[in-house]
């Protein structure tokens, strides 16, 4: 899965020569053979690095805020969003979506690396929730919707379909 | 020395038992006396009471009523009690839905039906100090005749229906005496859901309500429901009629299922067996070749379905119309929905008051409608819900969350809770279905929806013989036990069409109840017989 993913991030970021990973361990953490010095080992580095190599920096944060808040929600994606017990799949949403209620992007007002990994990570929730559960968390089905149609960001996930009106505005039922 | 001894140890026992008898007996004989000390005491009360109680007439309870006398006494209704009546002496006959004594009064709160109206009983010229400690024991939900001056109050009396008078006894006769303990409380039964969960109070759950169903629909919602359900069967009737529809009676039980075999209860019958009707298809239908051109009927419908949802039930009422045709089975459906768009109306038009003390306990947005009816084709309603992402084939049957989510999209898109979905897929639909002239997949057959669940299932019927054998033969039904049935349309058949609905889910949607049980008074499921 992870290894997909950096595929589709490299194609993103508009890497041209695509990298060669393997895995390791039992959660088979990616891994990346470096030519010019060490293999890199982990999701987040490994985007980090290929972030520096497009020359695209600026989607790890322009000021050191941003940077320390777009770190911030890689590690919460590789902490929490990566392994969760079913119970908490509600709190995760509920926060998230308080989280989002006042920002375009996770990072603020800028697209970030963050927008992208949280994206690819949280995409098999979204696809599976019912039409009611994605009115329910609003802000994050916003959110999701447009980063999925951000240019060049979906690639191998399929796209998933939210209305744009709400359909149960009572919230009965 | 022994001997003495073992004497002496005798004698001590002996004056060790004799001292235990004898605190025993003085024990005894003190609580004797005290019994009848207290005896003695409650019998001078009472006699006391006796005495001095100089309005022992006005009170007390009545012996059986047996019918041994026609008093000639107008009992007033409780709803009746406006200020109107201010200052008129009249009699009553409610329940006991609460009593409060404080001191030399007693306040009772008493009620029928859904109608409720304090009443007051304190010590004075009417009343004695035991009157008011007898009115203030009477158990809940007694039912009294009492004889009251009517008074205006200042304030309105917001616990009660009647809001703008009391009641100011001056006798009180118990008529029939309740049961000290109920299964449930009144209160406890109409309490919004979570409300006083922070006080921690009651509610009643759904099994202890039908298990106690007779003291349940004494609550005012379960009446105002069930006036409900009378009005729509008096709507669906005078609608009809209005229209020349004839009213018809068909038996239940039956020897053919109507609808597939797999659902119907098979009961005895003599040396062979027989069913329960699923619905009175057939039997309309043949009504419809006797020439009777447009019929209704309103009776039993069972279902032997094991399925325990919140809206399936063995045993309902049926609304069934069947109708004959000139060239368009959508004349039918116009008619239909004019019959239900007539029932919306009336409902909203009469039973205002039954709505909103429903809604008290279950709020809902009221119910809305267009005029006339949306009508939308399967298709159209298959690209919605894939439009909203589900996904589905073409003859494909509609799962009920799909079917509710398909009712919030129309509800959303259109406004309305009430839509009709045209031309199913003839593959889910009974042999007796017309299909489509246009495309053998589908055919002439619809449902109509209220709040996103259906109520009506409905189609244009097969009136050729031939056609009928074929479709029957291809849905591998014994052609011998419909024999009756096919052979009704061998001498002249109109085409025609019609639809059953069910009258407790109309009541449950319209209302946007949760549960089909709250609408059927005695409700029959695949586990409960009883009451």
């Amino acid at each position: 899965m992870a290894l997909r993913e950096l595929s589709s991030l490299e194609k993103c970021l508009g890497l041209k020569k695509p990298n060669k990973y393997s895995t390791q361990g039992d959660k088979k953490v990616p891994v990346l053979q470096n030519i010019n010095g060490p293999s890199l080992v982990g999701l987040v580095t490994i985007a980090t690095h290929l972030v520096h190599e497009a020359k695209r920096a600026e989607l790890l944060g322009a000021s050191a805020e941003q940077r320390a808040v777009v770190q911030q929600w890689l590690e919460y994606r590789i902490t929490r969003l990566d392994s969760y017990s079913k119970d908490e799949l509600k709190l995760i949403l509920k926060e998230l979506n308080q989280y989002l209620e006042d920002k375009v992007y996770v990072a603020g007002n800028v697209f970030t690396l963050a927008d992208i990994l949280l994206y690819y990570g949280i995409h098999h929730i979204i696809v599976d929730l019912a039409i009611q559960e994605k009115e329910h968390y609003l802000n994050v089905t916003r959110w999701f919707d447009h980063i999925q149609h951000y240019p060049g960001v979906r690639h191998h996930l399929p796209p998933v379909v939210v209305l744009r009106n709400r359909v149960y505005p009572s919230g009965h039922y | 020395m022994t001997k003495e001894n073992v004497q002496g140890a005798g004698k001590e026992e002996q004056q060790v038992q004799s001292k235990k008898a004898l605190k025993k007996q003085q024990k005894e004989a003190e609580k004797v006396a005290k019994k009848a000390e207290k005896q003695a005491k409650v019998a001078a009360e009472q006699q006391d009471a006796d005495e001095d109680d100089f309005a022992k007439d006005r009170y007390g309870v009545c012996p059986m009523v047996q019918s041994q006398q026609k008093l000639d006494r107008a009992l007033v209704r409780v709803q009746e009690l406006t200020p109107e009546k201010a200052e008129q002496q009249i009699w009553v006959r409610a329940r006991i839905h609460t009593s409060r004594a404080k001191g030399k009064q007693c306040f009772l709160v008493l009620r029928h039906q859904q109608f409720t109206v304090q009443a007051l009983i304190a010590v004075g010229d009417c009343a004695s100090k035991q009157m008011v400690k007898f009115a203030a024991n009477l158990t809940k939900e007694s039912i009294i005749d009492v004889e009251a001056v009517v008074k205006k109050v200042d304030q309105k009396i917001e616990s009660c229906s009647q809001q703008d008078v009391e009641l100011h006894v001056e006798r009180i006769f118990v008529i029939s005496q309740s049961e000290a303990r109920l299964p449930l409380q009144l209160e406890d039964a109409v309490r919004p859901e979570g409300e006083g969960d922070e006080e921690g109070r009651a509610t009643v759950n759904q099994d202890t309500r039908l298990d106690n169903r007779v003291i349940d629909l004494r609550t005012t919602t379960s009446q105002a429901i069930f006036r409900l359900q009378s009005g729509i069967c008096q709507l669906f009737r005078d609608t009809l009629i209005n229209k020349g529809f004839v009213e018809i009676q068909t038996p239940k039980i039956i020897s053919a299922a109507s609808e597939g075999g797999a659902n119907v209860f098979t009961v005895s019958y003599f040396k062979t067996s027989a069913y329960l009707a699923q619905s009175p298809q057939l039997y309309k239908q043949m009504c419809i070749c006797a020439d009777f051109d447009k019929v209704f009927c309103v009776g039993p419908v069972f279902r032997a379905e094991d399925s325990n949802t919140h809206r399936h039930l063995t045993e309902f009422v049926g609304l069934d119309i069947e109708m004959a045709f000139n060239y368009h089975y959508h004349e039918v459906i116009d008619s239909i929905t004019d019959t239900m768009v007539q029932i919306f109306k009336g409902l909203r038009h009469r039973f205002q008051t039954e709505i909103q003390t429903v809604n008290k306990q279950y709020p809902s947005e009221p119910f809305k409608f267009l005029e006339p009816t949306l009508r939308l084709e399967y298709r159209e309603g298959v690209a919605m819900l894939r439009a909203a992402g589900v996904e589905m084939g073409d003859e494909d049957d509609l799962s009920t969350p799909n079917e509710k989510l398909l009712g919030r999209l129309v509800k959303e898109k259109y406004d309305t809770d009430f839509y009709v979905l045209d031309k199913y897929p003839l593959a889910v639909r009974p042999f007796y279905t017309m299909p489509d002239p246009n495309n053998p997949k589908y055919s002439n057959s619809y449902d109509m929806f209220m709040r996103g669940e259906e109520i009506l299932s409905g189609a244009q019927r097969i009136h050729d013989a031939q056609l009928l054998t074929e479709r029957a033969q291809h849905h591998a039904i014994d052609l011998e036990k419909i024999k009756a049935y096919i052979d009704s349309f061998r001498y002249g058949a109109p085409p025609h069409a019609g639809g059953g609905i069910g009258l407790e889910r109309v009541n449950m949607l319209y209302l946007g109840l949760h549960n089909i049980r709250q609408t059927s008074m005695f409700p029959r499921d695949p586990k409960r017989l009883t009451p």
